[in-house]
Order: C-alpha cells, then sequence, then structure tokens
C-alpha cells in the first residue's frame, strides 16, 4: 500500500464533542444544516474577543434574515476558567452566540482541528491571573460542515458583512483552486 | 512598467552567470557536479535546494528587472530547477532531522517522530522554497502548471529498503494553503526550521510565495502575515542588543537566540530577503551593521571579517556558511555599489573564477585564506549561486518584484518565449511607446544547440520589420515574408522563427506598425 497524503484531504475543522452555555452536550453535527461562524478566545480577555464579538454582531444584525442561517459559536480556549455559567454571562452582550467549552483535551483537540495558536502568558506580578494570546479569526464552516472561509481581525464588519451575503446567497464552495479565502 | 535596467545590455559576466545556472540546472537527476559542500547529509545551508532556490530567485529578478522580454530563456531553467528540488536526494534529510536532537531541540526529542513528509510540519527551510518557486513561476510566467493537482509530488521509494512508496501529494495551491495556516498556528511568529527553531530568514521565502500567490489568484495573505508577523515579532524584537538581526527563536520557551558572534551570514541573508517588504526598517540598520563585516582590501577590493565559530557540544561545526556569498548578496539589494564593487573586485582577484561550456562560477575552496592571509573561502552556494546572484539583481531588487507587479498586458506584448541552447540573450524588452521588441542576442560556437529564438505575440501586432544593428534584415505580414539579410527568417503558428548562424552576435529590434493590429 502507498502512503498517500493530499493535501486537500486535511480542511481546517474537524468533528468535536463540547458542552455549550447551557450546559448541553454538543458536537459538530449539532450544527449541520446551519452555517456556522466560529470564534475561539477566553472570556478574560481584554481586547481581542470584546472586540471580535462585536464587530461579529454588528455583522450578523447588519445581515437581516440571512443571519438566521447562521450559528454563531464562540469556543473557550481557557476551559479551566471557563465553565458553562461563566461562558453564559460573558456572552449575555453579544446574544446571537452561543459558548462553548469542554474538557482540557476536547478543547485541544478542537484547537487543534481549527489550527488555533493560544499560548498562556502568566502576569508577571505572580497573583496566578494570565492571559493567553490567541487567534483571532473567524471561521465559516457551510452547512455540511465544511471549511469555507475565514476573517481575520483586519477587514471592516462591512467587508465581512458583504462577504458573508455571497457565501450564503450562493452557497459558494471554497473560492478557487486551492486558494486560502482569507478576507 | 519595465526597469530602467532592462534598458542596458547585460555584460559578459551577468550572461555567464545565467548560463551557469542553466548549465547546474541541465546535469542529469542525481548528479549535483560542482554542488557538494563541506557538510553531511543536505543539512546546512548550503544545501542543494538552498542552491536551487536561489539560482531561480536570481532568475527571476533578472526577468522581472533586466530582460522582461525573454521569458523563454528562464522559464526551462526554472522548470528543471524546480523538478530537481523535488528530488528526495534534495529533501530526504529531513526524515532524520525531524527526529530532534539538535542543542536546539533535544529536550523535547523524545516526542518527536520520524517524518517522511518534507513539508508536513516544520522544516519551512525547504517548504518555503518549493513554495516560492512553484509560484513565482506562475506569476513571472503566466502559466499555472504547479497548480494543478499533484504538480508538486514529494515521492520516495527505494529497492533496497524502506518497505512501501511514500509519497506527499500538493500543489501550489494546497501548499501554499498548508504554509499559511502553519503560520496562523505559530501566532504569526513563523514556521520551524529544525523542531523547535523559528528562524527569521527561513520565513522570508514564504512570504514571498504568500505574495506570488496574492498577484496570482487574489487576496491579500501577504500583507495579513507580514501585518501580523510584525506584531508578533514586537515583544521580542527582530534587533539584538548589538544592533544584529536575531537569528532564531525557541518556539517552546520563546527565548531568542541574538547574534551576539556577529555571523555575517545571519544579518545579510536576513537583511537581502527581509526588505522585500520591510525596506525602510532593513535600510535603517544596514550602514551599522555592514560596518561590523566589512575588511579592506588592496586596490578597492573588500573583503569580510568572519568570526570563529564557537564548538557545540565539544565538536567544531562543519558546514558552509556562505558568509561572503550573502553578504555580497545582501549588498546588492541594498543598492550599495560601492560596496558590492569591491567585494566582486575581491572575488574575482582571489575566488578563482572560472568558465565552464559558457558558464561563469566561483570553484569551491575551502582554504579560509590564502598565505598573504587574504580571504579564498568560497563554498558552492557563494561561488554557483550568490556572487551571480549578486552580479544579477538591481537595487531593492525584490523590493521591486514584491511591490511593482507587472502589468497583464506585459503577458500580451511580444517577447521571446524560446531559445537554442547555444544562444545567450543579454538584452529584451518590449518598448509600447515604439512598438518594438529590443532584443540582443548572440549564437556561440562553444556549445552545441540549434541557434533558434522564438519570438511570439508578434503576428497578431500586424506588419512588422527586423532590423539588426541597424540594417534590415525582414519584413512580414501575416505569413509573408521579405528576408533580406543573411538571417534565416520563419513563421511558425503565430510566432516569428530565427535561425542564427554560427557567430551571430547583434543588436535587434523588432518593429511593428502602429494602428495595423492583425486581428489574427
Amino acid at each position: 500500500m502507498t502512503s498517500l497524503e493530499t493535501s486537500r484531504l486535511m480542511p481546517i475543522g474537524g468533528s468535536f464533542c463540547l458542552i455549550d452555555h447551557d450546559n448541553r452536550v454538543v458536537s459538530d453535527e449539532t450544527y449541520l444544516g446551519h452555517y456556522a461562524l466560529i470564534f475561539f478566545g477566553f472570556t478574560h480577555c481584554r481586547v481581542v474577543c470584546p472586540r471580535a464579538l462585536a464587530k461579529l454582531s454588528a455583522v450578523l444584525e447588519s445581515l437581516g434574515p440571512l443571519a438566521d442561517r447562521i450559528r454563531p459559536i464562540y469556543v473557550t480556549i481557557d476551559p479551566e476558567r471557563d465553565t458553562p455559567d461563566v461562558m453564559r454571562s460573558f456572552l449575555q452582550p453579544y446574544p446571537r452566540f452561543t459558548g462553548l467549552t469542554g474538557s482540557r483535551e476536547q478543547i485541544d483537540r478542537v484547537k487543534k482541528a481549527f489550527r488555533v495558536f493560544a499560548q498562556r502568558v502568566d502576569d508577571p506580578t505572580g497573583n496566578g491571573e494570565y492571559a493567553i494570546p490567541h487567534t483571532a479569526i473567524a471561521y465559516v464552516l457551510d452547512p455540511r460542515g465544511r471549511f469555507v472561509s475565514h476573517f481575520t481581525d483586519a477587514p471592516s464588519a462591512e467587508e465581512i458583512a458583504v462577504r458573508l451575503k455571497q457565501l450564503l446567497t450562493t452557497d459558494c464552495q471554497p473560492c478557487g483552486a486551492g486558494a486560502v479565502p482569507t478576507v | 512598467m519595465s526597469s530602467p535596467y532592462a534598458l542596458q545590455s547585460l555584460d559578459k559576466l551577468q550572461v555567464g552567470h545565467i548560463r551557469h545556472f542553466d548549465n547546474l540546472s541541465r546535469q542529469p537527476p542525481n548528479q549535483w557536479e560542482l554542488m557538494k559542500g563541506k557538510g553531511y547529509g543536505q543539512e546546512d545551508f548550503g544545501g542543494f535546494r538552498f542552491q536551487l532556490a536561489y539560482m531561480a530567485y536570481a532568475l527571476a529578478l533578472t526577468h522581472r528587472h533586466r530582460l522582461p522580454a525573454a521569458p523563454g530563456l528562464f522559464k526551462p531553467i526554472f522548470e528543471r530547477l524546480i523538478e530537481k528540488i523535488l528530488l528526495p536526494e534534495v529533501w530526504m534529510y529531513w526524515r532524520d532531522v525531524s527526529r530532534g536532537g539538535s542543542i536546539f531541540n533535544a529536550h523535547l526529542a523524545e516526542n518527536y517522530r520520524e517524518e517522511w513528509n518534507p513539508v508536513g510540519r516544520d522544516n519551512i527551510m525547504y517548504s518555503a522554497y518549493v513554495q516560492s518557486m512553484a509560484l513565482l513561476y506562475n506569476y513571472l510566467f503566466n502559466d499555472s502548471r504547479y497548480a494543478q493537482p499533484a504538480a508538486l509530488t514529494f515521492r520516495f521509494w527505494s529497492y533496497f529498503w524502506g518497505g512501501e512508496e511514500k509519497r506527499f501529494e500538493y500543489d501550489q495551491n494546497s501548499l501554499n494553503d498548508h504554509i499559511y495556516w502553519q503560520m496562523v498556528q505559530s501566532g504569526y511568529l513563523g514556521v520551524a526550521c529544525e523542531p523547535n527553531c523559528v528562524f527569521q530568514i527561513c520565513n522570508q521565502p514564504a512570504i514571498l510565495g504568500f505574495r506570488m500567490h496574492d498577484l496570482i489568484n487574489g487576496g491579500s495573505i501577504a500583507e495579513e502575515v507580514t501585518r501580523s508577523y510584525e506584531q508578533a515579532w514586537k515583544d521580542f524584537g527582530r534587533i539584538g542588543d548589538n544592533g544584529h538581526y536575531h537569528i532564531m527563536m525557541a518556539r517552546d520557551t520563546k527565548a531568542v537566540r541574538q547574534n551576539i558572534g556577529k555571523s555575517p551570514w545571519v544579518d545579510a541573508w536576513t537583511g537581502a530577503l527581509l526588505n522585500m517588504w520591510n525596506r525602510e526598517f532593513v535600510h535603517d540598520h544596514y550602514p551599522r551593521q555592514i560596518r561590523d563585516f566589512l575588511k579592506s582590501g588592496d586596490d578597492g577590493a573588500l573583503s569580510i571579517n568572519v568570526p570563529v565559530r564557537p564548538e557545540v557540544m565539544g565538536q567544531r561545526i562543519i558546514s558552509d556558511d556562505c558568509d561572503f556569498g550573502w553578504v555580497t548578496a545582501w549588498v546588492s539589494e541594498m543598492g550599495d555599489a560601492e560596496t558590492l564593487r569591491g567585494l566582486l573586485t575581491h572575488a574575482d582577484r582571489y575566488m578563482a573564477p572560472t568558465w565552464l561550456d559558457g558558464g561563469l562560477y566561483y570553484p569551491r575552496n575551502d582554504m579560509v585564506e590564502n598565505a598573504d592571509g587574504i580571504r579564498t573561502l568560497i563554498e558552492p552556494m557563494s561561488g554557483n549561486v550568490l556572487l551571480g546572484y549578486a552580479r544579477l539583481n538591481i537595487p531593492d531588487g525584490l523590493w521591486h518584484l514584491y511591490n511593482e507587479p507587472w502589468e497583464p498586458t506585459h503577458f500580451e506584448e511580444p517577447a521571446i518565449v524560446a531559445v537554442g541552447s547555444d544562444v545567450d540573450i543579454s538584452r529584451a524588452i518590449f518598448d509600447s511607446a515604439r512598438n518594438t521588441l529590443n532584443f540582443a542576442i548572440e549564437r556561440r560556437r562553444d556549445v552545441r544547440g540549434n541557434g533558434t529564438v522564438r519570438i511570439a505575440k508578434a503576428l497578431a501586432r500586424g506588419p512588422w520589420s527586423l532590423a539588426c544593428d541597424g540594417a534590415e534584415m525582414a519584413r512580414g505580414s501575416g505569413n509573408s515574408l521579405q528576408i533580406a539579410g543573411s538571417l534565416r527568417i520563419g513563421v511558425d503558428g503565430s510566432d516569428v522563427l530565427l535561425y542564427c548562424p554560427e557567430g551571430f552576435a547583434h543588436l535587434c529590434a523588432m518593429t511593428f506598425e502602429s494602428g495595423k493590429r492583425d486581428s489574427r
């Protein structure tokens, strides 16, 4: 048998099993049938997460009824502190988002699947606090759970909205042969 | 937009370097004459992969800036270089290096395993060259052959050991995606070379590849990555206390390794490449950095100071650092003409420039200094590639390549798309204002070939005339030809073919009558 690898077979994303902020067990299959907009972060994040969640919420608001086809998800990279209750409370200003957490092992697996960078940095004062610099990318999965696009923190809410509208109205597949559909 | 350098003809030395690249590219598979360095196993900076890649980069710079209307000179060499960089001889070192065990990753080695896929994880010191060469090819020649499925396949099978065939299939886009996501996963600090070792230098070729990908496919990966890369390195700085570039960062501890020993190759290699997207930063630091390296010689010659490398684990390191070559290449990118002239003067005086089959190179010499204490050490990477690179580059050459893409109309202009192996081209530029293809060709007597020059996109421009050194040689319109000189000329499809007689050496101009474009 030949050992064959094709990078086309190494998609972004994959199966996962986590707990949502209402303490329900969810998996990648939970969101099939809808587009998923997934952002990774942690509730102690002071800048990146609040800014991204606010921007993405505004994007979804601007989409009107089209937004009903999207399930916005916020996955913690800090499961030790981000319990379901903490996630639910943190996401109150961003009610469209569902928070997901899980065991350290479950979180590490989903981080790896989405190629997420996250590295704990201890507070130099030694008070036990820490921050976690992390990837600020929003991933879009199609209704079959396949990665179709991603947004860095650079594009404006308007630019993201335009791109999402294109995706939603055309049900377009990954754009271009192998192109990284980054915005 | 053509570079002003394209208005000048290449000199004999520049033509000689291109022909040496061509000669090396024509060696049969696994023949690596003149290319083997001191080190074992393709692990160090003199490895075949670096020689192949920087020959390709030098050709890219020359085509973009000096001979924009001669893709046919460069394209076949590029293809052969890419074919060679895919050979297992070039990348099989990774099966061993991936296991770790160097002083930089020995403490992590038990977590590593043998990797056969040379681009699967880490090893950006190889993967980025394959990616950038393939994407440069697509951009320069408007040819997507490496975008086809499995066009970049890494395959190994031995009759003698190793079991089943190992095959890893990529194309320019899937490899680009793969490296991009590795970059994301690293927090944009960069992808490692050897496990746990993130070199600044070795992530720059990937950025060149990203830029080419954006130019071909649209998008802004390069902008995203460079912006994020700068942000990610902000906490560590890219320059040490002594003003020299950091060599690398340990991925696990985020400790940077400073260039305490002031190794010239570190600054030179980093500066030469980083300039493409961070010009101001590189130019700002260059004057202070270069001062630490230059050593004055007689009659305008310049050499370099190279510190003795410390022993590691009680062992003397035997590898090709290519300091002289890298400094020369860096100086060329900085546009420091006086220093470049001094270094090349030194090379021409003390490093035995050699002509072989019409090609120019500086043969490997392991002797560090001659009896007079003058530096003579030169490695294959420097002698085959980097000195030629420096001679062919223009000031800010990579910056211009990266930031000033060709207009789409470039690919519609008449151009030399194929040349016989015995034909040298020293000028090739289409002057759109005068509707004229200017080119200088010489048929060599010392190289075998058929003396042909094929010009494409010509007939569709309408009636044309060809003059060589001012004397009219032919006129044509469609398939009809009137030949007035000694040059045999034919029409093949929509191309014009020139058959140069032996010793033919002329500056030619093929002029098209404006306003009379042939609708074909």
